[in-house]
């Protein structure tokens, strides 16, 4: 997400390459391929298109721009409330499998610069999601709803995990809580007893 | 790290064995250790008194924090406490697992020291893991990882650093809606200046 650190990563390429809703601002002589629906060679001021993020930001960038930069969907007023109000029920992979690096490219687009904030929020809100799907036994089900570096952490996450209960069981002592204990459904009042 | 490694780096730690033979001093990289004298208690590292205790030539004395109450009380300081109390060793969990599994009748009430041990552990994990969710809900921006052993820490590594990496890089992206320019350097100025 970086400037320049991030030429040749292959996250980033593939976050760059996400759609997004633009609007030209100018005539495109020969352009009109650009736009599936249209059957003119020239491109109309005005059009609404979704093209690659790396199109947009050097078409944005030219003085004077091109086109105006739209933000997707769910980066929208809409969404932002629900990601504002429980940002755990949202299914991010299906929404935006690269909801936070495509998110830092496009907050500058947002007029009332409430993207950033939506950003940290739902990372925070999210953060608990990453922790419960490391540590579950149900993997699939949990890591539905994550996002692609959401699912990475958690799988480097999970792999601690793993290696720490391995660690745990191996050895002539294993520190384990042992079955009968563990079974014992009032294992608190067990305790109590012996005191 | 791989829990191994912490392992590893743990049996360098001092115990105090009874050796049932005599020998020279041995010179080892981490120091010289010895003379051994039957029946003599001394200090030999963890590794080496686990591996006399293997070849049973020595009885390893528990260390003194290896005792019921002692732990008891652990536990209990532990529970009552929000943040994470001073454990009596660095690597407690390390020594707790290799002393009990090579020498668990030299060691008085084994399995009961061995339930306890596993208890505050879990205690532990489980408040670390409420915390670390806290912290990150909380928006703090650092976490202070007092009396933690390098086993706890090492079992929050890779989640908690990097999102901590993340966090502060979206916030920094995207507070100052920072021009994230491709590749273009003029793109940089018009764009921060549009923004701010």
């Amino acid at each position: 997400m970086g400037n320049q650190s991030n030429y040749l990563s292959i996250s980033d390429i593939l976050v760059t390459n996400e759609k997004v809703p633009c609007k030209f601002l100018h005539d495109l002589p020969k352009m009109g391929f650009l736009d599936p629906a249209s059957t003119e060679d020239d491109l109309k001021t005005g059009t609404n298109v979704e093209i690659p993020l790396w199109l947009a930001e050097s078409l944005y960038s030219r003085r004077p721009p091109l086109v105006s930069v739209d933000l997707p969907k769910i980066y929208k007023e809409a969404y932002r409330e629900i990601l504002n109000a429980d940002a755990c029920t949202v299914d991010l992979h299906k929404l935006g499998q690269h909801f936070y690096e495509l998110g830092c490219y496009i907050a500058k687009h947002d007029i009332k610069g409430e993207v950033g904030n939506t950003l940290v929020n739902t990372f925070r809100q999210r953060f608990r999601m990453i922790l419960s799907a490391s540590a579950s036994t149900d993997s699939i089900s949990a890591l539905q709803p994550l996002s692609d570096t959401e699912r990475e952490r958690t799988a480097g996450a999970a792999s601690t995990e793993k290696a720490l209960s391995t660690w745990l069981k191996r050895g002539d002592c294993p520190l384990s809580t042992a079955n009968m204990v563990a079974s014992h459904r009032k294992r608190k009042r067990a305790e109590m007893e012996m005191l | 790290m791989d829990p191994y490694e912490i392992e590893f780096i743990g049996e360098n730690r001092i115990v105090s064995i009874i050796p049932n033979f005599s020998h020279d001093k041995i010179f080892l990289i981490c120091g010289e250790f010895g003379p051994f004298r039957a029946g003599l208690p001394m200090n030999v590292p963890l590794w080496l008194g686990v591996m006399l205790k293997q070849k049973q030539k020595c009885r390893i004395v528990p260390p003194d924090w290896m005792d019921i109450e002692v732990l008891e009380n652990i536990k209990e300081e532990e529970k009552r406490s929000r943040f994470f109390t001073k454990m009596p060793n660095e690597h407690y969990m390390v020594e707790a697992k290799l002393i009990l599994g090579a020498a668990a009748e030299d060691i008085p009430r084994a399995s009961e020291i061995k339930t306890i041990i596993k208890d505050i552990w879990d205690i532990r994990m489980s408040k670390l893991r409420t915390s670390m969710d806290a912290l990150m809900k909380s928006g703090g921006n650092y976490g202070r990882l007092d009396h933690l052993t390098m086993m706890e820490i090492n079992s929050v590594k890779p989640l908690l650093p990097e999102a901590m990496d993340e966090l502060h890089r979206i916030k920094m992206m995207a507070r100052k809606t920072m021009p994230a320019s491709l590749n273009n350097s003029t793109f940089s100025q018009t764009g921060g200046s549009q923004n701010i």
